[in-house]
Formats: C-alpha cells, structure tokens, sequence
C-alpha cells in the first residue's frame, strides 16, 4: 500500500487524496486539516468516517466543537456517501460545544472530553478514527500559548496510547497561505505529522478547490495543490491516473460520419480511440463533430455529445443546413446532447459533470465540442481534465472525439491543452487561399496504428453534404507537408520545454544562491559572536587573575610580611 | 437548604487542585455553606457527558438556572460572582 516502510496509512477514501499520499493519512497519528471557512475541512473528515465504514467497517467519533451533531446531518445527508444506518453506530457524534452560560474563570485543561470520550469508545467495535472539528474553538479560550501547547500533546498522547488515528480540523487566521499568518496554532501545525491545507478562492471569479498537503512526516507525497470540487459524491479529487496505461486496444472501426474521410483514414477511427479536431474559427469542426455523433446515434450506439457556449437547438439547426440530422437520434434516445457555459463553473466542476454522465449513461461515443473552452477557465486544470476525459473513455471503450478552437496560425501555437500528442487520430482544419478563392482544407497529422493518407483534402460543405475533395494542390504541390509540419511542431514544443526547463533551473540556482547567502550572513554572525565570546572570556579571564593577584597582594600586605622575592608588588 | 455544586476535576492534576482550593477559600470568605460534590471525570466518564463537560476543572450549579466556570476558578471575582447569584436564588 504506502511505499514508506514503517509508516502505515489509513485511506481517507477520497481517491485523488489517497493517491497523492499514496495511501491516505498516517494510521495511528495525528492529521490536521487547516483552510479557512467553507474550505471543505468537515466534510472531508466526516467523509472519511463515513467512507470508512463502508468501505472498512471502520469506526470513528466524530468530535464537533462547532456545530450541533444534527445540523451536521443536515449538511451532510445529501452526499453519495452519507448513510444513515452508520449514524451513531460507525459515526458516533460527540456535541463539544461549550454550553450556554459558560464562564472560563482560569486554567483549564481537556481531560473532561477525553474522560467521555473513553466512555463512548469502550462501547464501540473496531474504532479506528477520532476528529476533532474546529478545535480551534475550545483552545482559541485559552489566552496561554503555553497551554495551547499542552493541550494539543495531551490530545496527541492520548490518542497516540490507544492507536487511534486522529483528523483534526482548525480554521486558519490569516488570510494568506503561509504558516505566519496562524501563529497561534503554529505549535498545531508542528505538532501534527501530517498537515493538509484546504483552500477555496476565487479565479477569474470562478470558485476553485485545492488541497495540499503541507507536510507528511516520515512519508514521500505530493506537495503540488490538487483541485478538488465538492459535489454530490463528496469531495472530489481527480485520480491524476496511475502510472501505467492498462486500456483494451480495440481492432473495430466505427466511421466518421463522412465515408471519403473513412477512406483516407484507412477505414475510419479505431473504436476507444481519441480523436482530435483542430481549426481555426469557421473551419467547420463542430459539422465534422456533428457528422460523426449523428453516424454513432444512428448505428444505434449510446451517444453524448457535449457543447461549451453554443446551445443545443442552434448545434442541431446548424447542421441539418449541411444534411446533419441529429433529431433523429435525440427522439431515438440514442443521442443525448448537453450545452453547458464554460463560465458557469470552475473547470473541475465541469469535469466532475462530464464524468458524471459518462458514467451514467456509458455512451460508446463522446465527443466534447470545443474541448479547448475549457482552457479559459485555467490552462494547467484544463489539461489535467483533458488526460483524465481521455483515461476515462479509453478505459470504458467509448470513443472520444474532442475539438480544439485554435488561435491563428496553427504552425506558432500547440494545440491550446497539448491534446495532440495525447491522441491517437489528429485532424487539422484550416484555410487555405487558392486561386482567390478561401477553401477549408483538411489534413490528418496523425493516426495511431493506421495507414493514413498524409495529403490536405479539400473540405466541402454544400447544401446536404459533408465530403472532402480530391488532393488540394497549388502549382503543383502540395501545400503542406504534414510530416513537417508535425515535426515542427514538435521542434518548437521541445525548445519550448528546453527554455522552460533553463528558467526552471535557473530559478532554483538562484534561490540556492540567495539561501546560501543568508547563510553565510548567519555563519558570520555566529563567528561575530563566538569571536566576542572569546574576547569576553579573555577579558574575565585576564579581570579575575587580576582580582586574584591583587587580592593575594592584600593579603600578603595584611600580613605586612617581608615581601616575597619573586611575587613582590611593583 | 444548602446549595449545591459540583465540581468536575481530573484527579490529579494541578488544576484541579488549585480549582478545589479556591471554591473552598470562597465559600469560606462569603461564609456559604454549600454541598460541593466533587467529581472525577475519568471515573465517572457517563455522568460528565451527561453534564457535558468539555474540560476540567468545570464548576456547575446543580439547581436553578445551569450556571458553569470553567477553568482553575484563579479568576476569584468570576468565583464570587457566582457564589453570590447562588445565595440570591437560595435566599
């Protein structure tokens, strides 16, 4: 399970968090889980509990400082994994709110919790986990940082004893997202062996979630934020995907919806295979999208066809003007059609929603229109939901057919979220000038275990029909080379990763260099004061011998002896 | 009728001794006589969840409207102020 020997885990069931700590939270320690409010801290504790027992037949208490146990179902009885029959039985609540009428007069200490607490777990089989939610409350009473202290090493002693493993929740203070700004619970956050930060904040008005873990005694994780939704299935957090690639490879063909383009394709899109449309604006990438959702429905094949920012009615219009019939598919069920606003929501939340009715509905066919206008909602989340839309798809044998809006001059930009080199079929829309004329040109840049025509078609849209003409040529030649134009492409995308990875080397060098340096300040203000040390033993050194000669003269003239003849005074 | 109170502690531990001594010192400044039951949380863990003691040392009224110091009772004014709306309702 854990790759750390010694350290065992225990999973907290949420599969993204699980992975990055490649098994859960330390077993038998203590977790701390700080953000601010309404960063998700309850509900991932309360989704541990509950997902334990199911999973684990595992038990655990639930300590609430903050919340009365009953409003806290209220909150959480919507989620997937909220079931009742766990309710005081696996999950047994502990109401630690502070009674009305409560005076704090003095120092106070927590064995009143821990005496009940013993109690309620003597009558509970196979506990497993204590959480401690919002004990920022009961410690922000205590005015002594020093009691705070501990209290917390008491908490931890104490669970410590009976191998409990412990979640404790706190609010953070500060607005930021430093350890500074919660100097209270500094000693909070030093004295747990693993500690989580939650976080929600606003991007580009768009809420987003992340999770990161801050520190893992003894354990190799990931410190890199992870994005994180909360919706019906509790906190989800994307599987980042396992290493290795296990998919089905498939040796059926299902058809692009245009049979000339099957032809050139040797036969059409492997079945599981991802499928990339590129273009420029108006290359007519959605008709192409439309042709083959239509040619999947109407084999009668499950389809789900997803829209960002065009609605479905204009999408079905559309295309029927080029003899693409979608309705018929939509009335036989087979084809189901969603049109969401890429504005609407963080792009986790999207991805939680394509993923959902992926699921639901296992469609052998998807295609996601454009894939790309998710990127405006964050370029590196964007490529992470497409690896995963692409994982999920292959390993369910749906063949995913995404388009990606390209911005200009296809030869200076990748494709927005690095989809070609991700897919197996990779088709290009674009322009091209001829003779006066703007004709749609198509090319296939690649595709993945298939003989190819590697030559630009031309595209043509006519009244009732899609179909491609034959070899475009100008003067004689072909316009573009597709092999070179790929490997440009490539060429520029390592020279873009070549500097990257310079920057990213140089940065590190340079902060080495400034952290050397303060070390160095450090060395030479420790030698500064080593060196006064010195000076100041030689000083009371030399001050004392003084003070003892002089007081060895006194005594001897006390004595009024006859002078010593080496010692005499001068 | 004598008041009564009961003090939750942790056997023990230093501030529940603290706690004791100064209920007593109180109610021996305002002359009070009072039924102080005092008890250890960890042996009798049911009766303080029953009471809902979060921490030691707590000190509860056990009649009249529920009245709570938590803590050492080393803020002596807090002590008295309590001692006082327990004579009042007593008398």
């Amino acid at each position: 399970m854990s790759a750390t020997a010694g350290l065992e885990k225990s999973p907290t069931g949420i599969a993204g968090f699980d992975e990055i700590t490649e098994g859960g939270i330390p077993r038998g320690r203590a977790t701390l889980l700080i953000g601010g409010p309404g960063a998700g801290k309850t509900v991932f504790a309360l989704e541990t509990l509950f997902r334990g027992a199911a999973e684990r037949g595992a038990s655990g208490v639930f300590v609430a400082f903050e919340e009365t146990p009953e409003l806290l179902r209220g909150d959480v009885s919507s989620f997937d994994w909220y079931d009742d029959a766990c309710w005081e039985r696996e999950v047994a609540f502990v109401d630690a709110q502070l009674p009305e009428g409560v005076t704090p007069a003095g120092a106070f200490d927590l064995n009143g919790l821990l005496a009940g607490l013993e109690a309620r777990l003597a009558g509970m089989e196979r506990a497993e986990t204590v959480v401690f939610d919002g004990v920022d409350v009961l410690l922000g009473l205590m005015e002594d940082p020093r009691a705070i202290r501990r209290e917390v090493l008491r908490l931890r002693r104490w669970a410590g004893a009976r191998g409990l493993t412990v979640l404790v929740t706190a609010k953070s203070r500060g607005r930021g997202d430093s350890l500074a700004d919660d100097r209270a619970f500094d000693f909070l956050q030093f004295a747990m062996d693993c500690v989580v930060r939650l976080s929600a904040r606003l991007v580009e008005r768009t809420a987003f979630r992340a999770l990161r873990v801050q520190k893992y005694r003894g354990s190799a994780h990931s410190a890199d934020e992870l994005p994180f939704v909360i919706g019906p299935g509790g906190i989800t957090a994307p599987s980042q995907g396992g290493a290795e690639l296990v998919h089905r490879v498939s040796e059926e063909s299902v058809s692009s919806g245009v049979p000339r383009l099957d032809r050139l394709l040797g036969g059409g899109f492997w079945r599981g295979s991802s499928v990339l449309i590129s273009g420029v604006p108006g290359t007519a990438k959605t008709t192409l999208a439309g042709s083959f959702a239509a040619a999947s429905a109407e084999a009668g094949e499950p389809t789900l066809f997803v829209s960002f920012d065009e609605s479905v009615d204009q999408i079905v219009r559309n295309l029927r003007s080029v003899g693409i019939d979608l309705s018929r598919g939509l009335e036989a069920g087979t084809l189901e059609m969603h049109a969401l606003r890429t504005r609407s929501a963080n792009v986790e939340l999207h991805a939680e929603r394509l993923m959902r009715w992926i699921r639901r509905r296992e469609p052998r066919a998807v295609v996601i229109d454009p894939l790309s206008a998710l990127v405006h909602v964050g370029q590196h989340a964007a490529e992470s939901v497409a690896l995963r839309l692409v994982d999920t798809c292959k390993s369910r044998g749906a063949t995913l057919l995404s388009t990606s809006l390209e911005p200009g001059d296809p030869r200076n930009e990748s494709t927005p979220i690095g989809l070609s080199t991700i897919c197996d079929t990779w088709i290009h829309l674009s322009y091209l000038e001829h003779g006066g004329e703007r004709n749609r040109s198509l090319s296939i840049m690649k595709s993945r275990g298939r003989k190819h025509s590697n030559q630009v078609r031309e595209l043509v849209l006519d009244h009732g029909r899609v179909d491609l003409a034959d070899v475009f040529t100008a003067g004689g030649e072909v316009l573009m080379g597709t092999l070179r134009y790929e490997r440009e492409r490539e060429a520029e995308r390592r020279a873009k990763e070549r500097r990257r990875a310079v920057e990213r080397r140089r940065h590190e060098l340079e902060q080495a260099l400034a952290e050397n340096a303060h070390r160095l300040d450090a060395a030479k203000l420790e030698h500064d004061r080593l060196g006064a040390m010195l000076e100041d033993l030689r000083d009371r050194a030399s001050h004392d011998e003084e003070m003892a000669a002089r007081e060895e003269r006194r005594v001897a003239d006390l004595r009024a002896a006859d002078p010593d003849p080496g010692g005499g005074a001068e | 009728m004598r008041p009564r109170l009961r003090l939750y502690v942790a056997a023990g531990s230093p501030r529940s001794r603290a706690a004791r001594r100064a209920l007593e010192d109180a109610l021996g400044a305002c002359r009070l006589e009072a039924l102080v039951e005092v008890v250890d949380v960890f042996a009798a863990p049911e009766k303080a969840m029953e009471d809902r003691i979060l921490v030691t040392p707590t000190l509860l009224t056990v009649e009249g409207p529920r009245r709570a110091l938590i803590g050492d009772l080393s803020d002596r004014g807090a002590l008295d102020a309590l001692l006082r709306a327990v004579m009042q309702e007593d008398a």
